[in-house]
């Protein structure tokens, strides 16, 4: 077993695609991040009741939260139909067609006519309660280190509202982001180390830019991940903003599923039913020891106390380091608004004397092998808190309980809420529906672009990258301007990729401001070095110079630095000079003087001519000082 | 007997081939593969060529019958099973309100499986649907209708006017009318003068999204209007609606001076010339205006609701044909509003039509395509000359109010005198004797 292997585990890849587009998917709005809102609304939205009478347990969850939403929103990013306050027009032709595309190029099979959908959604993220969604295509495939892995769907949606916090009031959002066109591709669970997992999304994310009609850039693509162990439920991440990511929040997942098993292990040893109850014990105990407890009755809150048999010992047991179940109901306690929780097994650690807790367990009549769980905050909010620790810790001896978990910046995953039952859609009767004859499937089919592979075959083979240069350069979002400048420029294609998407992060991690070097400014930096103003040695110290605020523009910061470029004759009479005044080296290391001056006359020239032109001036000089007679080098030594 | 809602033609004789049936759960082969799913109804309005499946995952697709290889039914459709939740109990001692119903739907539930959406039949449904009701009001419901509001017509405002001169009779303490936003405006002001001096508030409420959506106004629309007809110390025919954009507070508008004025947005609704009549914020009523005047406001309730289709509304453009006039008065047309530019104008042909209209016993009446703002006809010659033909400035009457209360003049007078009179009456607060700043 390789050492990132997970035995049993299952990753199915949801991936969420902004597409450029020049407007939203159901509205004329043009697609831009707001950074100012001037206007704001706040609404409540309220699950709707079907037919059976039941109602989903995400949907009621979210609804017992109770928390309005406030609605950003400016006019440069949102309209009426974004408020919900307008009927949504129809899905632009264009969008219809890259969704095609997108089918096309997995080899999957297109629907006759598309049905736009209204998937229930009440967690604020959408004005209406539900997302516009329309599934286009099934089945095809694609290829991942020699694997092939199935495609379940394609889908057309709309992105949802950007969160963008929550104070005591509401949940706020911003409008800019809701209603842009997104395609989802779902693909079939695959097994493998998380490592496999992360390339099956950087594979996927590149076959989705090879239609050339996808957004780039940060939080244009988000993968959701359904994971599952062997015997446990599937834990759906959603969120995973970063490619790089997506292995890390696999490798995280496993690790925290394999400990919440090990956890029900213990308590089929122990022969442990566990059974929870809830009891207030705001008044049982002065709590004078725990800042956090005391805290929250003085603001005129209450503490709940769950019980829950046969778990004492094991809310603070890591089965692995990091993972604790007291973790996983700290969780959700955090996803009820409330601070957090103390339980048994850190009493003493939290400031809950001996005393005390035999106190509370006499009142809510716990013997020893049951643990405590203090729930405190704001009444109605610490009793609905308390009811969900309550019955989070009921399912401790599944295991791994089917949730909704949300993915963090570091690759590690947080409790959102209780798993949506079967999805609650049913027909958007404000959009016509979209026939999908033949003929648009066969043309979206002609315009895909070139597979991803080839064109990194064509850049290692007509530009000569590296394929890693090949590939990091068809990862990032300069593939575009590269291709532009390597037939335009005569700057070695290799030079323009590297200063393209490698010295950027090289110099961002020194400290160089990302502004500093945008793609206007290396374009301008590479026809600078392509008219001869400047060597591409001298690239780094300009964009530091850029960075440092020494310059406006390259041409300026070429000035500052004294970086003009020197010409032939001028590196001809450094070379000359350098060679007569190193006279016995070049004397006692014969050829091998060619690397130490080389080094000398490279730092001096600091970047202002070309690498090449240095080495053969040198070469060629050295070579005539070695031919020269000794004697008369001497001589002219002397001279 | 298969259900085959919507289905004709082609995937008509599809599904009949497959002995298929709405709610029967169908294999069909693609090009592509086989795909299982439950038909459900297609549009009517949508083609022939294409059955619709909803899949397990809830998505529906269309699929072209004519690429379709083997279709056969795998199970039979299943009836969906409803158990609604239990309907919170009634708290005597609460003021007892009565919900009517005529059309559109204020509260409603999804059948997920079809796509459907069923409104609330009765009051248990209803209160199982918004039990914030029963904490504040006794609510009996009933539908009384249920039709569109662009359906509704004068034989519709005098049942509704009847059904609630009864409810007053009966000892209700309010009653808030469903009824969708187009034609609200118009009901409202058949309400207001049908029922003039009736001691309860009766508040007409409506939605802009409908009441399957999980942010339809509807709710907060029917409790915020609910709460008010329970609680507010007022009577009369009000509007109750969103105050604006957001979740959080009705305004009541009163009846004769309200107007849709978006046809999309949650506060839609408009009162014109007038302050709003009271708002319900916070689960508190704050009133704001004491309305029409005292006179009007202590008028003897002696309902009458009665109401002819003789009265039309006709807007003056510069175009328009005098010839209109005529052709809408042999077509039984005896009040005809029109609403003129301006303080109340009209070319100088149609004021020949006009008077031609009038002297063979027509009455004409003025009113301001300006919204805001009175006619006048003594300040131009062509006013002057409009009141020589006969015409009748109606102050600031909206017109949508105007040709609602001709068409009740004209069914509780016979004499063109008395009716004329009435006319310039203000009865239900539909004029303003000033108009204030603001
Ligand atoms: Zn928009």
């Amino acid at each position: 077993m390789m050492p990132g292997d997970r035995p049993g585990l299952l990753v199915g890849l949801e991936v969420h695609q902004q597409l450029s587009a020049p407007t939203k998917l159901f509205c004329n709005c043009p697609i831009t991040k707001t950074e100012e809102f001037p206007f704001s609304f706040e609404r409540r939205l309220r699950p709707a009741q079907s037919e059976t009478g039941r109602l989903d347990p995400a949907a009621v969850f979210e609804f017992s939260r109770d928390k309005p939403n406030l609605y950003l929103w400016s006019p440069e990013s949102s309209c009426l139909v974004d408020a919900d306050e307008e009927p949504p027009r129809q899905v632009s032709r264009e969008v219809v067609e890259t969704g095609l595309m997108v089918a096309a190029a997995l080899g999957s099979g297109v629907v006759d006519e598309a049905h736009v959908m209204r998937k229930i959604v009440i967690d604020g993220s959408n004005t209406t309660g539900f997302q516009r969604t329309a599934v286009l295509g099934f089945g095809g495939s694609l290829m991942v280190d020699g694997t092939k892995v199935g495609v379940q769907s394609i889908t057309l949606e709309e992105d949802a509202a950007r969160i963008m916090g929550e104070d005591e009031r509401s949940r706020i959002f911003g409008l800019d982001r809701l209603g842009v066109p997104l395609i989802e591709v779902a693909l079939d669970p695959v097994s493998g180390t998380p490592e496999f997992v992360g390339h099956v999304a950087l594979n996927l994310g590149r076959v989705l830019r090879s239609t050339g009609r996808v957004a780039r850039g940060l939080g244009t693509i988000r993968q959701d991940l359904n994971i599952s162990l062997d015997g446990g439920a599937v834990v759906e991440v959603k969120g995973v903003q970063k490619l790089n990511l997506v292995a890390k929040v696999v490798a995280y997942e496993a690790s925290r599923q394999r400990a919440l098993m090990e956890v029900a292990k213990k308590l089929v040893g122990r022969g442990a039913k566990v059974k929870c109850a809830v009891k207030e014990v705001t008044r049982i105990v002065p709590w004078g020891g725990s800042e956090v407890l005391s805290k929250a009755v003085g603001e005129g809150g209450k503490v709940d106390c769950v019980t829950a048999t046969g778990l004492s010992g094991l809310l603070g047991w890591e089965p692995a380091p990091g993972f604790r179940l007291g973790r996983e109901a700290a969780e959700v306690a955090r996803a009820h608004s409330l601070g957090g929780i103390v339980h048994s097994d850190e009493f003493r650690k939290r400031g809950i004397s001996e005393g005390e807790e035999r106190a509370l367990r006499e009142y809510c009549g716990a013997a020893e092998d049951t643990a405590l769980v203090l729930v405190a905050g704001e009444p109605d909010r610490a009793e609905r808190g308390a009811a969900a620790v309550a019955s989070r810790l009921e399912l401790a001896p599944d295991g791994v309980p089917a949730e909704t978990r949300g993915a963090t910046r570091d690759g590690e995953t947080v409790y959102m809420r209780p798993r949506p039952g079967a999805q609650r859609m049913y027909p958007e009767t404000d959009v016509p529906l979209i026939t999908l004859p033949k003929e648009l499937l066969s043309a979206a089919a002609d315009s895909v672009g070139e597979p991803w592979e080839d064109t990194v075959k064509r850049y290692t083979n007509s530009f000569r990258l590296s394929r890693d240069l090949a590939l990091r350069l068809y990862d990032s979002d300069s593939a575009p301007v590269f291709e532009a400048l390597a037939r335009e420029l005569m700057v070695e294609p290799s030079v323009i990729a590297s200063i393209l998407v490698e010295m950027p992060p090289r110099l961002l991690r020194e400290g160089v401001p990302e502004d500093a070097m945008n793609e206007a400014r290396l374009v301008e930096l590479l026809r600078a070095i392509d008219s001869g103003a400047v060597a591409k040695e001298a690239a780094p110290d300009i964009l530091r110079a850029l960075g440092a605020g020494k310059a406006k523009t390259v041409a300026e910061a070429v000035g500052s630095l004294e970086l003009s470029r020197m010409g032939e004759s001028e590196v001809s009479s450094l070379v000359d000079r350098l060679v007569r005044s190193s006279s016995k080296l070049i004397s006692e290391r014969r050829e091998s003087a060619l690397s130490p001056l080389m080094g000398e006359l490279m730092s001096e020239v600091r970047g202002r001519a070309d690498g090449a032109l240095v080495s053969r001036l040198l070469k060629e000089r050295l070579e005539r000082a070695l031919k020269a007679p000794r004697g008369r080098q001497s001589s002219k030594a002397l001279r | 007997m298969k259900d085959l809602a919507g289905y004709r033609g082609r995937t008509l004789e599809f599904l009949r081939r497959a002995s298929a049936g709405v709610g029967d759960v169908l294999e069909v082969k693609t090009d592509w593969g086989t795909v299982t799913g439950t038909v459900v109804p297609r549009y009517a309005s949508a083609d022939d060529s294409h059955v619709v499946l909803k899949l397990k995952t809830g998505y529906n697709v269309g699929l072209d019958v004519s690429r379709l290889r083997g279709a056969k039914v795998v199970a039979a459709g299943e009836k969906p099973s409803f158990s609604p939740s239990p309907a919170p109990k009634a708290r005597p001692g609460l003021p007892k309100i009565l919900l009517l119903g005529t059309g559109g739907t204020i509260a409603s539930r999804v059948d997920y499986r079809t796509g459907a959406v069923h409104p609330a039949v009765d009051s248990s449904d209803l209160h199982a649907l918004v039990p914030e009701l029963s904490e504040i009001a006794m609510v009996d419901s009933e539908i009384l209708f249920n039709i569109l509001s662009e359906n509704v017509k004068p034989l519709h405002w005098a049942k509704l006017a009847s059904r609630i001169a009864k409810a007053v009779a009966q000892g209700y303490e309010g009653v808030v009318v469903t009824h969708g936003t187009d034609t609200l405006g118009y009901t409202a002001a058949a309400l207001s003068f049908a029922l003039q001096g009736i001691p309860i508030p009766v508040i007409l409420t409506a939605a802009q999204r409908s009441s399957d959506r999980p942010s339809s106004d509807a709710t907060l629309n029917l409790i915020g209007s609910v709460s008010i007809a329970a609680s507010a110390d007022i009577s009369g025919v009000y509007v109750g609606a969103h105050l604006d954009e957001s979740d959080r507070g009705v305004a009541l508008h009163a009846g004769t001076r309200v107007r849709k004025n978006h046809t999309s947005r949650r506060d839609a609704f408009l009162s014109v010339g007038v302050p709003l009549a009271a708002v319900w914020e916070d689960g508190k009523v704050r009133l704001i205006d004491d309305g029409p005047p005292s006179e009007v406001r202590k008028a003897l309730f002696r309902p009458k609701p009665k109401f002819s289709n003789g009265a039309s509304l006709l807007k003056f453009y510069p175009s328009m044909p005098p010839s209109l006039l005529p052709s809408l008065r042999r077509s039984g047309t005896k009040c005809l509003v029109i609403e003129g530019t301006g303080l109340g104008h009209v070319s100088s042909d149609v004021i020949i039509e006009i008077g031609r209209f009038v002297r063979s016993g027509g009455m004409a009446c003025m009113t301001s395509q300006c919204i805001n703002g009175k006619v006048d006809l003594d300040v131009y010659d062509t006013g002057r000359d409009l009141l020589n033909a006969g015409a009748i400035p109606l102050e600031d009457m909206l017109s949508e109010t105007a040709v609602v209360k001709a068409s009740w003049v004209l069914a509780n007078t016979r004499s063109a005198e008395e009716a004329r009179r009435m006319m310039l009456t203000n009865l239900a607060g539909e004029m303003t004797s000033r108009r204030l700043p603001g």
